[in-house]
């Protein structure tokens, strides 16, 4: 029996009359803490106040966040304890088989109308179910691949019901234990008795894995054969057609999938990538344009699909003089005013806003105003609080020397080539771009210096690793990566060596000296961790 | 119809059956809440009926937008087909509370025979709106009792019986070609069954296809719907 007394439950609808209702439905199932909003936006909210048991949200809820992106940014931001239940509402069916093949699924879905014994019933089952997978969905949280396999097992002995999702999960253990021929044997099982959707996914992405591409690509020429309704089929077949060298193969893909289902930012995104590596312009600014529309509402939404829409309407631009001029310069000024204030805070965004809108004026040969945009640049650029990606520093620096600032173009590549000296398809793009020949001459040598260092790291050699890392760090002082390679050091000398305070605090000086590291920034997990097993070992030492 | 038409059709299609479905939902729930304020069986027989009628008509037009909404998809390539493993016993169980405040009103007993362990490999939303409209049908048909049976062997069947005067030998003929069977003057079920035809036939499995049977007698000795899913 489920106390539901002792539930809280939250109901998000924008159609009051229709939240009033299953409200009364919750009630006189015995809830008595039942919650009520009208937005996604407010749903975020209270959820960030409130820990929900039973969570029932409509698919549409009017021009703001749809109900999957609700439930995709509260699992990203952690938001739900594994014991909730999310049930999405929809009004149609089909629409729930479109989402279903998203990566993150409510725990079930009911379609309106629905009277109070089925919407009871459902709520019933999602939480008995949910009770008995939850062990286990914790233990993979906690990166326990062993002990929650060995739970689903038990599950599957106890509630033989849970089998097929009990088997889901097993396998996500076994591959993300990386133990490949394991979770292929299991999906192999599953398969022989009937290829689903999942299953085909499954083996597909542990060959990928494998980085055996030729045998993915099978599997997923498979998958979308036998299910052309499983969209993610053809974002996986376009990503190892595109790993294949086959770029255009893998336009064709994507475009099969956007047109069955537009509204997936991360496809839309990567359809634009792949068409502007095509040099297909108009399906590049379709892409990104959608990419736009759909991500106003998400949270997943970031400043790259902005600037590369006006980066390829510009491109457009470029010696055309009839053809809906006007009508393009007007869209791309929109979007770098929806740059410049939707993500006013981020001063690197800004800093590529500007120089993207410099290049932009001087594409429609607006001289005027390309300079304003420059100088506002060279303002933002002294304000600039984090490093710049690879990618982004390759793109502003080649604009501004377009655009004749040398001096500038070669700071931001001087900052860039500091950063991501390991980075040997960046830095033949930055070969290219600069005129400073001293620049990847030390880069190389600095590269040398760290991986000879990280050889000897390897070889539990810290002392001498600490040396090499010392030597870059000469050429390169503010890189990250070497900082954090030496603070490692340290600590692994002190631990397994010499228990020398002065190595911890050093260690601690080195990542004091880390100060413009985004939390975005793919490195920033291992500095955090890094600065975790410091202050640890001080403490210890009090 | 070009592309950029077709969007918008698709568009204000999927628009507006969420508008109409919501007002649906309303109509019936009004419904449900008028009819628990009241004792049941204080109600006159007449009002009984109109109640029934209300809830039965409301069921079937939502039933028809989801049947016209999947069959345009159809047609256009845009229908999502997932099959996934489903318990039948929750399933078809699901499929008699959808139908609860009608069998009630009507006081038509519904009874499910099926196997608690029974697993089947369907697209639970599509199988779901195809035995909502023959249930529909059943209830609209049957005196006093529905029997649906569900038996596996290498094929899921799953059975509808009711206790009515059974299908027109002119539909059971029919087999395979069901659009004929739409009939203005007796609001025949063409429609239904042409979309159950239809979603049988997309559930397919090692060369096998899924396929409808219609006949008279079975349990109750009324009609007798049959889908098979391999």
């Amino acid at each position: 029996m489920i106390k539901y007394s002792e539930k809280k439950a939250l109901i998000i609808e924008d159609f009051a009359e229709f939240a009033r209702a299953v409200g009364t439905m919750l009630r006189n199932m015995g809830l008595i803490h039942v919650d009520t909003v009208t937005s996604g936006e407010a749903a975020i909210q209270a959820c960030r106040e409130k820990k929900y048991d039973l969570i029932l949200s409509d698919y549409n809820l009017g021009t703001q966040k749809d109900g999957q992106q609700v439930l995709e940014e509260l699992i990203e931001f952690d938001l739900l304890i594994p014991e909730c239940t999310f049930i999405m509402i929809t009004a149609e069916k089909t629409a729930a088989m479109v989402m279903a093949a998203l990566e993150f699924q409510p725990d079930s879905y009911l379609t309106k109308p629905f009277n109070s014994q089925l919407l009871k019933s459902r709520v019933d089952k999602s939480i008995a179910k949910k009770q008995a997978m939850s062990p286990a969905q914790r233990l993979m949280k906690k990166s326990k691949w062993n002990e929650a396999y060995v739970q689903c097992e038990a599950v599957k002995q106890s509630h033989p019901k849970y089998s097929s999702a009990c088997l889901r999960l097993q396998f996500e253990c076994l591959k993300n234990a990386k133990l490949y021929d394991k979770a292929l044997q299991l999906l192999a099982d599953v398969i022989y008795e009937r290829a689903t959707p999942w299953a085909l996914k499954g083996m597909g992405s542990v060959y990928v894995k494998q980085q055996d591409y030729d045998r993915a690509l099978d599997i997923f020429e498979q998958m979308i054969s036998e299910f052309p309704m499983a969209l993610d089929g053809y974002d996986w077949l376009a990503k190892v057609q595109h790993q294949l060298g086959r770029p255009v193969d893998a336009q064709r893909t994507l475009e099969k999938a956007v047109e069955k289902s537009p509204k997936l930012l991360k496809r839309q995104k990567y359809l634009g990538q792949l068409a502007e590596q095509n040099n297909d312009l108009d399906t590049t600014i379709a892409a990104y344009r959608q990419a736009v529309k759909f991500g106003i509402h998400s949270a997943f939404s970031t400043p790259d699909e902005y600037v590369k829409l006006t980066k390829s309407l510009g491109r457009k631009l470029q010696g055309n003089t009839n053809e809906d001029r006007k009508k393009l310069i007007t869209e791309a000024e929109g979007v770098f005013l929806q740059i410049e204030s939707k993500f006013k805070e981020d001063s690197c965004t800004q800093f590529r806003g500007a120089v993207a809108h410099a290049d932009f004026c001087s594409i429609v040969l607006d001289n005027k105003a390309s300079d304003r945009h420059l100088k506002n640049a060279n303002k933002i650029f002294d304000k600039i609080e984090e490093h710049l990606t690879a990618e982004n520093s390759l793109e502003i620096a080649e604009s501004l020397k377009t655009l004749g600032l040398s001096q500038l173009s070669e700071c931001v590549l001087e900052d860039a080539v500091e950063q991501y000296f390991d980075d040997a398809n960046f830095i033949k793009k930055a070969s290219k771009l600069t005129t400073n020949k001293d620049l990847i001459k030390n880069a190389s040598k600095a590269n040398k210096y760290n991986n000879e260092a990280v050889r000897l790291f390897k070889q539990n050699k810290y002392n001498e690793a600490i040396r090499y890392f010392d030597k870059a760090a000469e050429i390169a002082p503010n890189n990250v990566n070497i900082r954090l390679n030496q603070a490692q050091s340290m600590l692994k000398q002190y631990q397994s060596v010499e228990k020398k305070t002065e190595l911890l605090t050093k260690s601690e000086s080195m990542l004091r000296a880390i100060t413009r590291l985004s939390i975005t920034d793919p490195r920033y997990a291992r500095f955090s961790e890094l600065n975790r097993l410091t202050q640890l070992m001080l403490q210890k030492l009090h | 119809m070009n592309r950029q038409n077709d969007d918008i059709f698709n568009m204000i299609l999927a628009s507006t059956v969420h508008d109409m479905k919501n007002s649906l939902s309303m109509l019936g729930e009004s419904l449900n809440i008028i009819l628990s304020s009241v004792e049941f069986k204080k109600l006159s027989p007449q009002a009984t009926t109109h109640t029934g009628v209300v809830q039965y008509e409301s069921a079937r037009v939502n039933n028809s937008l989801m049947q016209l909404l999947a069959l345009y998809k159809l047609e256009n390539e845009q229908l999502p087909f997932n099959p996934n493993y489903m318990n039948l016993g929750d399933f078809l169980e699901e499929q008699r509370l959808r139908q609860l405040p009608l069998l009630e009103a009507k006081r038509i007993q519904c009874e499910i025979d099926v196997d608690d362990e029974l697993e089947g490999v369907f697209d639970e939303c599509l199988l779901s709106t195809v035995l909502e409209n023959i249930i529909g049908n059943a209830i609209r048909y049957s005196r006093s009792k529905i029997l649906i049976e569900c038996i596996q062997s290498d094929t899921t069947v799953i059975t509808v019986n009711d206790d009515g005067p059974g299908y027109p030998e002119i539909m059971i003929e029919m087999a395979g070609s069901y659009m004929q069977g739409i009939n203005h003057s007796t609001g025949s079920t063409g429609l239904g069954l042409f979309f159950a035809q239809k979603i049988a036939d997309i559930h397919s499995h090692k060369g096998k296809q899924g396929s409808i049977k219609l006949s008279n007698g079975g349990k109750l000795g009324g009609g007798v719907f049959e889908i098979c899913i391999p």
